[in-house]
């Protein structure tokens, strides 16, 4: 098959367009693939922050016998504006201070349960136990529950955490 | 190294051959700069298509979160370009596709035997004029929907089949969930789909039937598409995209509010391709709506479609297809026309949106007394109310506020009952303070605006809004004064014996009555 050829073109001059349209071609396909890459791979951040959430009153604890507690916690997920309910240990001292302790198992994140019995929390996934402060006593649980902040609200009494 | 790789691969699947079918296309000697608009067009749809995949990411086709999605979105900069490329994408499509079509009909180009190429082409502008269309309402706002509802309403009015489509269109009762995911839908499947098609059937023609070149058709033998029309091609896309990134970068149009069905205030208006048509209607009124709206559009596409055989004869050279042109340029001056007035003949409300109603500052009021704040607070569940943004419609906003169990199901005791008028107010507060920051009023301002937003707003109206049973107040400040206004607020009766306005002298508190007969009374 014969080609058609561009006979009034120099051999310097069709270099020269040849790097235009390389050029061209490669700054525009670049210029959208970064963009686009980074459209696809950072999404805004989720203006999620930490808030004090009521997790009951206080009179409701007896002292050193956790007492589970389910929080729901506004979780933003992108555009999506969610309440996520999250178990938390609320564990009071008897006086002015009280703990809270995650539910959530450090190993592969089931959620643990109070054996009253015992005095420890179990996991009913892979047998981690933990004792009432949330330290591993058993099981392959590689660190502690995870506590959370908390405080008493004196003006009402009520137990504050923060999620 | 990597010419043995092509050559292998060569061998096995001839890949050799799609560099000469991209770049050897034998052309017309003498194809110049106005032959680079196809590949602009090209190029754009390459944009429209890349961008609009890649908003699938993060775009929710549901009315209770496609606003949220659109606005998460735009919260970052490349968010914000990317959108913005395809949002005026879709206009440079528009443009460059009438240009490419000009050029065509001046340069007779649809003569035999391209006239299929022609009508490919026409049906590709139908398709984009059909993307823009449906990827309007996509962003779920107020002018999203509002052009929706007219559109909608536009395609009824079509004899026969008019009902028909546009039940189809509207997919559900009302426009909504089943409209949104339908448009959406045609936005991203089908249309794509069928525009793919399209021009893959225009391209075919046009490679297999050559390019038309120069009106006279000039000596020699035909030049390669590679390097010399490769270049002036890309020069063209490059300047183009270079106008397309600035635009995008400018930003796009703030988006409105998010769709309100109730809100009569707003006026819906076309994208700028669609203001010719909105002007026509115009002059159309009443029963002869249907010419404006769908007789004359499909007489034109129909003109357009017959071209080739109206405009007959192997002459392509315009200065002797008088006829022809004269026709298409008149039609082009009543376009541009049509489109300018439609562009002038902006509506006059807009302002009114910056200045706050007295029923949104009452509002404000109110949820500082409704226990709003009991969740809306920076130790609770939900954005302090100054930092909300509205993202659902007033149906929500309304069940909302008055409704504990919508509130928070089975968690919190019911809030303060709220009166249908304080709901109200609140809502009208809470859009307003998505767009605007509270700026602040006067405390005799803000305490009639209470009052305003809570009593007089039944029966009276004031900037166009409240309720018609009593006069309306808008400048009754230029008739009475403060004290006069006041003594017919405390007792109507001692003033007009038969009036239907009740007493508030025992309702209101002193500087209540003070600060709403002062605030009449200011109102020139």
């Amino acid at each position: 098959m014969s080609q058609p050829v561009d006979s009034s073109v120099s051999p310097g001059r069709r270099r020269a367009l040849v790097l235009l349209v390389n050029t061209a071609v490669a700054a525009i396909g670049g210029a959208l693939s970064a963009l686009l890459g980074v459209f696809a791979l950072k999404p805004a951040a989720a203006a999620s922050r930490d808030r004090w959430i009521r997790a009951g009153a206080l009179a409701d604890l007896e002292p050193s016998v956790p007492a589970v507690r389910v929080l729901v916690v506004p979780r933003v997920d992108g555009w999506y504006r969610a309440r996520a309910p999250q178990t938390v240990f609320l564990v009071w001292d008897g006086k002015k201070d009280v703990r809270a302790v995650s539910a959530t198992c450090s190993h592969l994140g089931c959620q643990v349960h109070w054996d009253g019995k015992d005095s420890k929390f179990r996991c009913p996934c892979h047998g981690g136990v933990y004792d009432r402060t949330g330290k591993v006593l058993e099981g392959p649980p590689p660190r502690p529950l995870d506590s959370l902040d908390a405080r008493i609200d004196s003006a009402d009494d009520t137990v504050l955490v923060r999620l | 190294m990597i010419a043995r790789l092509i050559d292998w691969l060569h061998d096995r699947t001839g890949i050799r051959t799609i560099r000469e079918v991209l770049f050897d296309e034998p052309l017309p000697p003498g194809t110049g700069w106005f032959f680079t608009l196809g590949s602009v067009l090209l190029a754009l749809i390459g944009v429209q298509l890349l961008t609009g995949a890649f908003l699938t990411l993060y775009y929710a086709p549901t009315p209770d979160h496609a606003y949220d999605s659109v606005r998460f979105i735009s919260s970052t900069t490349a968010g914000r370009l990317v959108r913005g490329l395809h949002h005026f994408g879709a206009s440079f499509m528009v443009v460059a596709a009438a240009l490419h079509m000009l050029r065509v009909i001046g340069f007779g180009s649809y003569k035999p035997p391209r006239e299929l190429t022609w009508l490919s082409g026409l049906g590709a502008l139908g398709l984009i004029l059909a993307f823009a269309l449906t990827g309007y309402l996509l962003p779920w706002d107020q002018r999203a929907y509002w052009a929706t509802v007219v559109t909608i309403n536009i395609s009824k009015l079509a004899p026969v089949a008019g009902e028909m489509v546009a039940g189809i269109m509207q997919g559900g009762a009302a426009i909504g969930a089943l409209t949104l995911t339908r448009w959406y839908a045609a936005h991203v499947i089908f249309l794509p789909a069928i525009l793919i098609a399209i021009i893959a059937a225009h391209l075919i023609l046009m490679r297999r039937k050559g390019i038309s070149g120069p009106v006279r058709p000039r000596p020699g033998p035909p030049t390669a598409f590679f390097p010399t029309q490769t270049a002036r091609d890309v020069t063209v896309v490059s300047i183009v995209l270079i106008a397309l990134v600035a635009l995008a970068w400018r930003g796009m149009p703030a988006m409105e509010g998010p769709a309100d069905p109730t809100d009569a205030t707003f006026i819906p208006r076309p994208e700028w391709y669609f203001l010719g048509l909105f002007q026509l209607l115009k002059y159309f009124p009443g029963k002869l709506e249907v010419v404006g709206a769908i007789v004359i559009p499909t007489a034109l596409g129909a003109l357009l479609a017959l071209l080739p055989w109206l405009d007959r004869g192997p002459e392509r050279d315009p200065r002797r297809r008088r006829v022809t042109i004269a026709g298409v340029l008149a039609g082009v001056v009543a376009v541009v026309a049509l489109t300018t007035l439609g562009w002038r003949d902006k509506p006059v409300s807009a302002a009114a949106a910056d200045a706050w109603s007295m029923r949104a500052i009452g509002g404000r009021q109110f949820a500082a007394t409704a226990k709003c704040e009991r969740c809306h607070s920076e130790t609770g569940m939900a954005d302090p109310l100054d930092q909300v943004s509205l993202s659902r419609g007033p149906e929500w906003l309304t069940g909302h506020v008055t409704d504990a169990e919508m509130i928070a199901p089975g968690l919190r005791e019911p809030p303060t009952p709220v009166s249908e008028r304080e709901a109200a107010a609140l809502v009208a507060y809470v859009r307003q303070v998505t767009s605007q920051r509270y700026p602040g009023y006067p405390a005799p301002i803000e305490t009639a605006a209470g009052v305003w937003a809570r009593y007089c707003v039944g029966c009276h109206v004031i900037d166009g809004d409240g309720g018609k049973d009593g006069p309306e107040l808008s400048h009754i400040g230029s008739k009475h004064d403060a004290a006069t206004l006041r003594g017919w607020i405390v007792d109507p009766e001692a003033v007009k014996p038969d009036t239907d306005m009740p007493a508030f002298g025992k309702r209101l508190k002193p500087e209540q009555l003070d600060a709403i007969a002062q605030y009449l009374a200011d109102r020139k």
